[in-house]
């Protein structure tokens, strides 16, 4: 049964020579066939549109990273959640079981989210205003 | 499944239960007593049912999850380390303004993931309960937002850990084309070589990158470059709890497949586990040597002590997984003690890593002196300390299988570990140099602390005088399943 090694690496081999074949082929035929200028804006990042104006740096709220977040972890448990319903029957009580444990800690989740804020929208919060009085009383407590 | 399923199950999900209770808890009310002591006694009653598992096993839950006497075994070291580590982190965290209650969220997570290792044996729930680990420590690490040190350790573990767990994952897929299986018992049998099996480049292809994903959680030598700064930048019960459950748990692991098949002392694989063993052994104490950072120190120590370990499995002898077990466990309590230590010394402005800092420390703070003067001297392997059992029982490993170039390597370094563990203690014993340093401020005992400390100094002691218990209940429960 044991083929030898090499009859396993050739095609191995053989690819990897394609392979760089193929980048030098890339890299050399556009270094060769390419123009070559020096406007004004060559040495941007972006050169082959409209000259970039203005800082790049533009500040955005965190809130829509965190909302990016939230969409993929409750979506992910969507997508289980999905496909227990196509084994509803298969899965029987304790496939239920399992899946209202699951809901059940989502649910947790979900209410610690809502706890500190993390749902409300806008500059500041209520919920976030109220936290911060709490903390600062806690942290005058402490000392 | 089964009731006894759920009884072999039950730390585990206690341990779950506990996050969620925590979870719950900070929703309704943010308290760092409460958050801690609802940690700590989720721990406690994971740790109370091991025994109730105990009853159950040996038990394969589905093909993924084989709960035994050693899974218990190491159930048991770990969720005692979480217990110490959790300790470390009340007073730790009490002197920082910061939000404190989420860190024992992760710390439960984490453990979760740590104690479902040992009882993998499958690619898919080892590779799960290894991200549960992983991921939890990534916030662990980064948890005092506002120190660049702890941002920086934490990016640096993201980037290199997600690197090791693609190999190790590439890897299991190399070796699934090749054998058509993830479980672990079976992927080396015979049989399934007979199976799949046309391809010994994949087999050994994919053992080699499941080895450097396993080696880089272990720090051993060619994947060991992360570990000091991870160590230094992360705050030091998070060092603690990286240095012992993380690491413990991960080399439970390879303790298991090492246990399933006898490696040759012909074969490949095996030369390449002997240099990765003296390497480690070497390189660890060789760059601890002139470190002046304590952290730093204790990181490159714990390269050398993970090569020590490594000599028990090669050994493969009858008392390898007794040796290993023994080891890893007094490695656990000197290793938990100095970082506790290290967190109990520390100012709420930043912490004491430099060895300067530690200058004179039995004359400020006689009690953490001596307790890290135990741990240092545990960790060197002086007699009447935890650690000369390990050692002792290491080199009885190794010399019963006659690795003799291990043993003598062994030997060696570990005499060049004694210079940098005495200057520790050497310069506790220093008078403080009293002109160039400020005061220290004056640093609030955590009760808890002191007490998790004091139980770690009197086990250092215990095991040191009298390990025979132990000993009795490592053989009872962790190497009564293993053929070796």
């Amino acid at each position: 049964m044991q083929t030898p090694v090499t009859e396993i690496v050739w095609p191995l081999g053989v690819y990897a020579v394609a392979v760089l074949i193929m980048v030098t082929a890339t890299l050399a035929i556009s270094h060769v066939l390419g123009e070559r200028h020096s406007g004004r804006a060559t040495g941007e990042p972006y050169e082959s549109g409209i000259v970039p104006t203005g800082p790049s740096g533009i500040r955005f709220s965190v809130r829509f990273y965190l909302v990016a977040m939230f969409f993929v972890l409750f979506d992910l448990e969507a997508v289980f959640i999905y496909a227990w319903a196509v084994s509803l029957r298969e899965a029987g009580w304790a496939g239920y079981a399992e899946m209202v444990f699951f809901i059940g800690v989502l649910l947790a989740a979900l209410a610690y989210l809502w706890r500190i804020g993390a749902l409300d929208w806008g500059s500041i919060g209520r919920k976030s205003l109220d936290r911060r009085k709490e903390e600062s009383r806690r942290d005058a407590d402490d000392r | 499944m089964m009731p006894a399923d759920f009884t072999a199950l039950l730390p585990y999900l206690i341990l779950t239960g506990a996050a969620v209770a925590v979870l719950l808890a900070i929703t309704i009310v943010r308290n760092h007593r409460l958050t801690a002591g609802l940690t700590m006694a989720g721990l406690v009653l994971a740790f109370a049912a091991l025994p109730i598992a105990l009853s159950a096993a040996p038990r394969a839950v589905t093909p993924l999850v084989e709960v035994d006497g050693f899974t218990i075994f190491f159930d048991g070291l770990l969720i005692a380390a979480a217990f110490a580590a959790a300790g470390f982190s009340y007073g730790y965290l009490q002197r920082r303004r910061i939000r404190r209650e989420e860190f024992y969220l992760l710390l439960l997570t984490a453990t979760l993931g740590a104690c479902i290792l040992p009882a993998s044996v499958h690619f898919a729930s080892l590779f799960l309960s290894l991200e549960l680990l992983t991921v939890s420590l990534y916030g662990m690490i980064a948890y005092l937002r506002t120190e660049l040190f702890g941002i920086e350790a934490a990016i640096k573990y993201l980037i290199l850990a997600s690197i090791s767990s693609a190999f190790l994952l590439f890897g299991a897929a190399l070796i699934y084309t090749d054998r058509g299986t993830l479980s672990l018992s079976r992927i080396l049998l015979p049989e399934s070589a007979a199976a799949g099996a046309l391809h010994p480049v994949l087999m050994v292809a994919g053992l080699g990158m499941v080895l450097v994903g396993i080696g880089f959680k272990l720090a051993v030598v060619p994947f060991h470059m992360w570990i000091p700064d991870i160590y230094q930048g992360a705050p030091a019960p998070v060092s603690a709890f990286l240095a012992t459950v993380s690491k413990g748990a991960v080399f439970a692991v390879l303790i298991r497949v090492f246990s399933l098949y006898t490696i040759s002392s012909e074969s490949g694989m095996y030369a390449v586990l002997v240099v990765i063993a003296a390497v480690s052994m070497f390189a660890g104490n060789w760059l601890a040597l002139l470190q002046t950072n304590i952290k730093r120190l204790l990181a490159y120590s714990s390269i050398a002590h993970f090569g020590y370990l490594l000599v028990a499995l090669l050994a493969a002898g009858p008392n390898s997984v007794t040796a290993a077990a023994l080891y890893l466990a007094a490695y656990f309590v000197a290793i938990l003690a100095a970082f506790g230590v290290i967190a109990a010394v520390s100012g709420s402005g930043g912490e004491a890593q430099e060895l300067e800092d530690y200058r004179g420390l039995f004359w400020r703070r006689s009690w953490a002196a001596f307790v890290l003067t135990s741990a240092m001297l545990s960790l060197i392997g002086i007699p009447l300390t935890a650690g000369f059992i390990g050692k002792a029982y290491l080199l009885l490993a190794g010399l019963g299988s006659a690795v003799w170039l291990l043993a003598v390597v062994l030997i060696v370094t570990s005499a060049i570990g004694l210079y940098y563990y005495l200057r520790v203690i050497l310069t506790m014993a220093q008078q403080p140099a009293a002109e160039n340093r400020p005061a220290q401020p004056a640093v609030l005992d955590s009760r808890l602390g002191n007490i998790v400390l004091g139980a770690l100094a009197l086990g250092i002691l215990w095991l040191g005088v009298f390990p025979a218990p132990v000993i009795e209940i490592i053989q009872r429960t962790a190497s009564s399943v293993l053929p070796f």
